[in-house]
């Protein structure tokens, strides 16, 4: 009877908890112009949209253009539109490789083949009659596991860029003082890194050096790690990562070596490579197991800070190419037809990903509200 | 208020050894626990270097701290611990009454019908083994952002209770059947008055070990685009932020939560055990 009466209490202390909170949950629901959001895996996202689960979704290339391609969904907004060459992935360096043998060199050498791999894209992408705009189409074929007609469609969205410069650090700013505010992180936790602002960090955080050094490096002959290769991490069929792809690919130079060995790399994917999530690539450099690695930059600044994953961005991968799908003929035409809707958003963690924060800040703008979906 | 002190000072003094028991293997628990994160940090009374991912491990104090806090004043996704718990017994009473609903009538005919038996044997040994991760894109298509966690820690209890109520149906002493024919029962009288209660504290066993896969189950349901949060999907974001002492405090809620409805389900068994007259 005794044991009765104290969990009857504990009891019905959580019910009283659960119900108070759901009633203030509902009474801010009350409230007019809130759009919805639910954390989901992109790679679900369209058989959602399909099926009337959500009624639009946020996502990264192939997983917007799967969608126009195959005609179930029309892109509401680029991201593009919302923060014009807004920051995408990037390329992050674990700190400490830099102490391991020839660590700093082998950095460098790799930033430099990711510059060159990129002006490889960018003169394919330019032409479309080229020869290397088909191998690269084919290259990200077997590397997203999607059909050309996507490829070709998220091309057309999304541009790789290694350089970084002021606009990219003011972005990832705005980006860090959200996080802030989403109690995603803290400035208190700032201080526990040992910067003294969002402004100090972003500085500190973006290493510029590593771009500057590439000008001075030329091929090598020889490999310079020969036996300990530098362990490479990526997400899984990330079209925005398609420089590792084409850094590693033995038939993008034409000499017969990759862009990697050409400057004298010994490359091998990280234990977990390809990554299901830019977190858990966060875990294997905190685990000493990614020297180097592309991933959105959202985990790779929440992880530094809040966990002290000892990383730095080295150079970025690309810009913009993500967008916002509702279902073809939804008569959404506009993100104020979204109030009272649901959009679907990379994850969980929902408020991670730069694609929840652009969404935001463009339904702030218009004086709307973005809110979880209970 | 008195009445509770009083009654719970009943319950430890009677149980006294077995309260010592259980504090000195938490605090000794909570020693290791403490150590091990001192060790990564080479706080005192190591020292060193730290460990590059010492902030996996909080300290159990950071872990209380972060579990306080949770409640008031440090929501994730906009909700407090409260709102998550809420979604997260919501989901999990919803697939529990529908395991509990489906797996006993199923089991019993299994446990009871060789027919039932071998041609619903296949299926359940099919699915039984694939772990509800799996499910998780198939279910949101299928059932929806609502339905589908449901599913999915249904899918968790369901197996247990079923595979314990058919092994009791089909472990009930013959003696006992024909000792009730021989008093002039009729199938039904047998089945409700002889197999039911016989089977009883399997069903139980089959709830207890069902609730505990449940909550095991409720991070994955949780991933699938969980609407209004719950637990699991606070342990998922806190982690993929490295928020690590919340990550701690959700488990801990999860850990409190799955002992609060063991809890519940022993109290009930007691009672149905007396009721059917197995006690």
């Amino acid at each position: 009877m005794d044991k009765k009466v104290i969990i009857a209490i504990v009891l019905a202390a959580i019910i009283v908890v659960g119900v108070a909170s759901a009633a203030l949950l509902l009474s801010k629901e009350d409230k007019g112009g809130t759009v919805k959001y639910l954390a989901m895996a992109p790679k679900d996202m369209k058989a959602a949209l399909t099926t009337d689960q959500v009624d639009a979704y946020i996502a990264w290339e192939p997983y917007v253009s799967d969608s126009v391609v195959g005609r179930v969904g029309e892109v509401l907004v680029w991201t593009e539109d919302i923060m014009p060459n807004h920051p995408c992935c990037v390329l992050v360096l674990r700190t400490e490789f830099l102490s391991g043998t020839n660590g700093l060199e082998l950095a460098q050498r790799f930033v430099k083949a990711h510059i060159e791999a990129t002006k490889w894209m960018n003169d394919a992408l330019a032409d479309k009659e080229s020869q290397n705009y088909t191998k690269l189409v084919d290259m990200a074929v077997g590397f997203t596991s999607r059909n050309a007609s996507v490829i070709k469609a998220a091309f057309e969205h999304l541009e790789y860029r290694y350089e970084m410069g002021s606009s990219f650090d003011s972005a990832l700013e705005q980006f860090t003082d959200m996080y802030i505010d989403l109690n995603m992180t803290t400035s208190a936790k700032l201080g526990d890194r040992g910067y003294t602002s969002v402004a100090d960090f972003v500085d500190r955080y973006v290493n510029e050096s590593f771009l500057e050094a590439a000008g001075g490096i030329a091929p090598s002959a020889t490999i310079l790690n020969p036996g300990s290769p530098i362990k490479l991490g990526y997400l899984l069929g990330d079209l925005h990562q398609m420089a590792q792809v084409v850094a590693q690919s033995s038939t993008a130079t034409g000499t017969g070596k990759s862009f990697l060995e050409t400057y004298g790399l010994e490359v091998e994917d990280a234990v977990g490579a390809p990554f299901a999530s830019g977190g858990a690539e966060m875990d294997g450099f905190s685990a000493g197991t990614v020297d180097i690695g592309y991933l959105g930059a959202p985990p790779s600044i929440l992880k530094h800070l809040n966990g002290g994953t000892g990383t730095t961005i080295i150079a970025q991968a690309n810009i913009e190419g993500s967008g916002l799908v509702v279902a073809a003929d939804s008569g959404i035409n506009s993100l104020r037809d979204l109030v009272n809707k649901t959009v679907a958003v990379p994850g969980p963690p929902a408020e991670t990903s730069i694609q929840f924060l652009l969404l935001k800040i463009e339904l702030e703008r218009q004086g709307l509200e973005f809110v979880v979906k209970t | 208020m008195a009445g509770i002190v009083r009654s719970a000072y009943q319950l430890v003094s009677s149980n006294w050894r077995k309260v010592a028991l259980g504090l000195a293997s938490t605090a000794v628990f909570l020693l290791i626990w403490w150590l091990y994160a001192a060790w990564l940090r080479a706080d005192w009374p190591f020292h060193g270097t730290p460990s590059g991912a010492w902030e996996y491990v909080p300290y159990p104090l950071e872990v209380l701290d972060a579990f306080y806090l949770s409640f008031w004043s440090h929501p994730v996704s906009g909700l407090y611990m409260g709102e998550h718990i809420y979604a997260s017994l919501k989901r999990f009473f919803m697939g529990f009454i529908l395991a509990f609903a489906l797996a006993v009538p199923v089991g019993l005919l299994m446990g009871r019908f060789w027919t039932a038996d071998a041609a619903g044997k296949p299926i359940v040994e099919l699915i039984r083994p694939i772990p509800p991760i799996a499910w998780i894109p198939i279910f949101l298509v299928l059932l929806g952002v609502i339905r589908g966690p449901i599913a999915i820690v249904f899918l968790g209890i369901f197996f247990p209770i079923l595979l314990n109520v058919q092994f009791g149906a089909r472990s009930v002493d013959p003696t006992l059947i024909d000792a009730a024919r021989t008093l002039g029962a009729r199938r039904l009288d047998i089945f409700l008055k002889v197999v039911l209660p016989f089977t009883v504290p399997y069903l139980m066993t089959g709830v207890t070990v069902g609730l505990g896969i449940g909550w095991m189950c409720i991070v994955a349901a949780e991933m699938l685009g969980a609407a209004g949060g719950g637990v699991g999907y606070f342990i998922f974001v806190t982690a993929g932020n490295s928020q690590f002492p919340y990550t701690y405090a959700g488990m801990l809620m999860i850990g409190i939560l799955s002992i609060l409805t063991t809890g519940v389900a022993g109290l009930v068994e007691r009672r149905v055990s007396k009721w059917v007259g197995m006690r």
